[in-house]
């Protein structure tokens, strides 16, 4: 016949096995393993027993109680897993999920990034200048004449102490060649001034991508590789590329870059995207006497140019049908570029 | 300018379709920005002439006409013109016409009156966007003609010249241009110049005071003129370009000036007193202008004068004391060259400009000008049946010719980034006119045509070649380099980084004006432009709080809940302006976008701004300071440095924008933040696990969790690792800590790096701390 104890951990295990909720479980450990359990009232039986019995009962205790332990563990392991499956079972997994606040670049940031990133994979470095300059750095150093119209009242920027707002980020060639010696292979992303009326297509502040590439032997034909490569990668590989011939005091030849495609808006037209040529050589020989060098020899060195209009590029990108949007920031307008 | 096709081709062979055209010149750099089709090419539109007139019994706007179609039947037509007399010649349409707009003419009753047919005014015609009344036509006109033998069909192309190529802007000048495009004969000048060659003489007649303003100035006598209207195809060519016509001689020199693109004005000689002098103005000199206007003239002004007072400002417009009328005999028909860059001053700052300001300004063709006065001597002599002198007063000395330009063949191909031969490109240096001087295998020096002065050194030859070469036949190439990085990238970049951190942290980029209003600039002290174009764009920000409040303020009114928003750029610090890159941040409204039923939702407030700062710059700290403009305000600096503020506006500043919750705002100068952050080094994460303890007090309101940190750092426990503040809850809501009294708790955790740490230690530890609190600062520590 079993021992006591042995009935009692049989006992115990089966009411483990029963137990339906953890109420019940609780109340059948209590009454095996709690201090006044009956489990544990063996262990002061124990100091009754004699020398003979102590041993054979010392092992069925141990055994009984880390037998009725683990069994307790894993009904209650399974009690809560059957708890929690039955809870899941039943949410709705429709409702919304936890709101996260997402924050958003401005397109405009958007749109010189993704051209930034094109150009360095190009080998192009960053170069930058001041918004407020000389007349001389945005007009003079720019085989621009003393009475061109673009350096009238009516279309730049003033400040009281003569200087004024660059109309382009074409100064920051100068600024660039004057601190470095060729070669030279630089983007400028940065805010130009006009004095425009606001309205849909215009602005008096606007954004560019100036670039300039001086080297020995520079052609056309690297000005047109390049653009053509920037063009494709940002628009599509079956953009197509045109360059037509313009004027620019700067660059002499110069070129507008138009580009067509279907995949934009009013793709079946040619869209203007882009002013460039070869950099004149009255720059280079500004820059030599700003300088007080020879370094940009216009026998030695050639370069080319170009000026991108970012807001002008972002409209087209992203659709957008308005340039006042972009100063306006209207938070409905911006999350649509988050 | 508007060119028409007909005219063009009076000179050049053009290529066979308009669409043709606008390629080739586009291609070539003259821009087609519109191609419109024009002429009166209606079917039962007929010349007609009005025989009566009356007052229509039920209408004040309306007359009633008889009409001659030429049909032999009388016609009647009401009409609601006022411009035409009985007897004048004007189109009419015969019912079953249609006219531009799909316009049906039909039969019909206007109030009572049957009128059968329309007569027509241009616009309605197609012929110019003139609508304000009939379109007269001349008494040469045959009655009953179809009026498209009148106006034949022709297409207009609105073509942008760019400022360098004044010598595109006439019809000869564009049609030179396409012959040499396209490798055909240059058209001779003669076609339009080919007329008696008067003498030249009676110099004395003219003085010029200016010679560096006036370099040559010729005037010719016209004796015997008829003012009257013009014939049709003068007139018909001057609208299809877009002037109205106005009489005869004024619509000789403007059809001169389309053709051949030299200004010429035509002085009423009767009304002159003594000989021309062309000379500088006086100071305030006051002139009558044709437009009606006095101008006040200025010293660097230059004018054509009589004896008497100024008779006209050079190269933009006559007097109205000498110009023209219906009743002139005798003519002083001017042809000069003026100086391009006081013609240019001149109209821009009287804000007067014009077709002849215009062509003066981008430099007339020298070898044009005695051409011009010829030819339109010889237009007035058949059409306005008038008697030219035989001879022509002069005086100075027209512009030689530009200067000869060398050009090395190796450069070329270099430029163009493929191997021309030199036969090539002589052939098409030749079709613009240039003639070769000199030359070798290696280089030729190069005759330049008097009107492309632009042609001032070899790459403007290489340009020639490439624009009829075709940039399309030169294969693009790949020029990419190794190149380093540089200061710019690198700011460009820890930029890029803080913008991605900043919307990571749900806050919205935005991008304002650096052009505020001078309302704006007023509050800051801020740098005053001195040409604004408007008060909202007056001056250059120094800051971003009034920009971003704008924003902020815009965004409520459109029903924005939570405005968090940032931006990154440049300010300008007077009094010179130094460029600062700066961040500015915003934040106003609920901490969640919307409600939403598993989020909590509050009111954005200091602490929110706080964390925002410092997740962009770790080590900030906070300094609290006072501030006008701020109601709660906070310096930030890092390290020695004060790198910008931070706090809670004023009320008083956004109480207009809606909502009253807090508005948070904080400005940094990122310049002196963006050495930060790079150059991270491993350090080794920790092997042994941590034991925290929590410590939980009562404090006096005023004590500062800054105090209680540093007195808890301050006992230098080597096992102490960090110190967080979970819990603050203040005397309002707790009464039972008394007045005055707050409960903060902080976690602390101990750690070392070599082994696992035992409870007692730790305990002895903690109780020292414990104690140091209690000690140095008085606090009621809690179980």
């Amino acid at each position: 016949m079993p021992h006591e104890l042995e009935q009692l951990h049989d006992a115990a295990l089966a009411e483990v096995a029963a137990a339906a909720d953890e109420q019940t479980l609780e109340a059948a450990r209590v009454r095996y393993l709690g201090r006044a359990g009956s489990i544990s009232a063996w262990a002061e039986r124990m100091k009754s027993l004699s020398k003979d019995e102590k041993p054979v009962v010392g092992k069925l205790l141990n055994e009984a109680r880390t037998a009725v332990t683990a069994a307790i563990a894993a009904a209650a392991e399974n009690l809560r897993a059957v708890k929690e499956a039955r809870e899941l079972a039943n949410i709705d997994i429709s409702l919304p999920g936890t709101a996260s606040e997402l924050g958003s670049l401005h397109p405009l940031t958007q749109m010189l990034d993704r051209s930034i990133s094109i150009f360095r994979r190009m080998g192009f470095a960053l170069a930058e200048g001041p918004d407020v300059e000389t007349e001389w750095h945005c007009f003079d150093a720019l085989n621009t004449a003393p009475d061109h119209p673009a350096r009238n009242e009516q279309d730049t920027f003033y400040l009281p102490d003569g200087r004024l707002l660059r109309t382009h980020t074409s100064t920051v060639q100068i600024r660039t060649m004057e601190k470095a010696p060729p070669p030279i292979r630089v983007i400028a992303p940065g805010a130009a001034y006009r004095r425009d009326e606001v309205d849909a297509t215009h602005s008096a502040q606007f954004h560019q991508i100036e670039g300039l590439y001086v080297d020995e032997k520079v052609s056309i034909g690297d000005l047109k590789g390049t653009l053509e490569f920037f063009l494709h990668e940002l628009f599509g590989a079956d953009t197509q590329v045109r360059f037509r011939p313009h004027y620019f005091p700067f660059t002499e030849p110069s070129f507008e870059i138009d580009v067509k495609s279907k995949a934009l808006k009013g793709g079946e037209k040619w869209l203007e995207m882009c002013g460039c040529g070869m950099v004149h050589p009255a720059v280079f020989e500004q820059v030599n006497s700003a300088r007080g060098d020879d370094a940009y020899d216009p026998e030695k060195w050639s370069g080319f140019a170009f000026g991108l209009g970012m807001d002008r590029l972002a409209m087209i990108l992203f659709g957008i049908p308005d340039l006042r949007y972009f100063a306006a920031n209207d938070l409905r307008f911006l999350r649509q570029f988050a | 300018m508007k060119f028409s096709v007909n005219w063009l081709g009076d000179f050049a062979e053009l290529p066979p379709g308009v669409d043709d055209l606008a390629e080739l010149l586009t291609l070539a750099g003259t821009e087609i920005e519109n191609i419109e089709k024009r002429g009166a090419n209606f079917d039962k539109v007929v010349v007609a002439q009005i025989k009566a007139s009356a007052q229509h019994p039920n209408a004040d706007r309306l007359s009633v006409c008889q009409v001659d179609d030429g049909s032999g039947q009388p016609r009647q037509i009401v009409c609601g013109a006022k411009n035409y007399k009985v007897g004048d010649k004007v189109p009419l349409a015969l019912p079953g016409a249609v006219l531009v707009g799909d316009l049906k003419i039909k039969p019909s009753n206007l109030r009572g009156v049957e009128s059968q047919g329309m007569l027509c005014s241009p616009s309605e015609l197609g012929l110019s966007e003139d609508s304000d009344g009939l379109l007269i036509l001349s008494p040469e006109a045959k009655i009953g003609e179809p009026i498209a033998s009148l106006f034949p069909e022709d297409t207009i192309l609105d073509v942008e010249i760019t400022p360098n190529r004044g010598d595109l802007l006439s019809h000869f000048g564009l049609a030179r241009e396409i012959a040499a495009l396209i490798g055909a004969a240059t058209p001779s000048s003669r076609m339009v110049t080919d007329v008696d060659q008067p003498a030249r003489g009676r110099a004395g007649s003219i003085t010029i005071s200016a010679p560096n303003a006036c370099p040559f100035y010729s005037a010719r006598r016209i004796e015997n003129i008829k003012v009257g209207p013009s014939p049709d195809w003068v007139r018909a060519r001057l609208e299809s370009v877009g002037l109205r016509s106005i009489n005869n001689i004024v619509d000789i020199t403007n059809f001169v000036m389309l053709e051949i693109g030299q200004p010429l004005h035509a002085f009423d000689a009767d009304k002159l007193t003594g000989a021309i002098n062309v000379r500088m103005a006086k100071v305030g000199e006051k002139f009558l202008a044709l437009d009606g206007k006095t101008y006040s003239l200025g010293e660097q002004d230059l004018v054509i004068a009589d004896d008497a007072r100024a008779v006209g400002i050079a190269g933009v417009m006559g007097g109205e004391d000498t110009g023209v009328t219906d009743s002139t005999k005798t003519l002083l028909l001017e042809s000069a060259f003026f100086d391009p860059a006081s013609v240019r001053r001149t109209a821009r700052r009287l804000n007067l400009p014009s077709d002849a300001s215009y062509r003066f300004e981008r430099r007339v063709d020298p070898g044009m000008v005695l051409a011009a006065s010829n030819r339109t001597a010889e237009l007035m002599r058949e059409i306005a049946g008038a008697n030219p002198a035989a001879e022509i007063a002069t005086s100075g000395a027209l512009p030689a010719s530009p200067p000869d330009v060398s050009l090395r063949y190796e450069l070329c191909n270099e430029v163009i980034g493929i191997s021309l031969p030199k036969e090539r490109i002589e052939k098409i240096l030749q079709a613009f006119g240039l003639e070769k001087a000199s030359g070798n295998s290696a280089e030729s020096s190069w005759r330049i045509p008097s009107h492309r002065f632009d042609l001032q050194r070899d790459v403007d030859l290489i340009e020639e070649v490439v624009r009829v070469f075709g940039i399309e036949n030169i294969p693009g190439r790949d020029r990419s380099r190794f190149t380093p990085e540089s200061e710019a990238d690198r700011g460009h970049d820890f930029e890029s980084r803080l913008r991605a951190r900043l919307a990571g942290r749900g806050l919205a980029e935005v991008r304002t004006s650096k052009l505020i209003s001078r309302q704006a600039a007023e509050f800051e002290n801020a740098i005053e432009l001195r040409n604004p174009l408007n008060e909202d764009h007056a001056a250059l920000r120094r800051s971003f709080d009034l920009s971003l409040l704008d924003v902020l303020a815009r965004n409520v009114l459109g029903g924005a809940q939570r405005v968090a928003i940032f931006e990154v750029g440049r300010v300008f610090i007077p009094p010179e302006g130094r460029e600062e890159r700066h961040l500015g941040i915003l934040l106003w409204g609920n901490s969640a976008p919307t409600a939403h039923w598993h989020s909590d939702n509050r009111i954005l407030d200091y602490f929110d701004l706080k964390g925002v700062i410092e997740s962009v710059i770790p080590s900030a700290f906070f300094k609290r300071v006072e501030r006008p403009d701020l109601v709660l305000a906070v310096e930030i600096w890092r390290d020695d440095e004060r790198i910008g503020f931070a706090g809670q506006i004023v009320s008083e500043r956004t109480k207009t924008i809606g909502p009253t919750h807090p508005v948070l705002f904080a400005e940094l100068n990122v310049d002196s933040v963006a050495q930060l952050g790079s150059g991270q080094i491993f350090r080794e994460i920790e092997k042994f696990p941590p034991i925290t303890r929590d410590i939980a007090m009562i404090v006096p309101e005023n004590l500062s969790h800054e105090k209680i940190l540093s007195t808890i750092v301050g006992a230098n426990e080597p096992l102490l690792a960090s110190v967080e503040l979970f819990d603050v809850f203040g005397g309002k809501q707790e009464q039972n800590f008394g007045a005055g009294k707050k409960s903060m708790a902080y976690a602390l955790t101990y750690r070392d790096k070599t082994r696992t740490l035992t409870n007692e230690e730790i305990t002895v530890v903690h109780a020292k701390i414990r104690e140091r609190l209690q000690r140095e600062l008085g606090v009621e520590l809690r179980e």
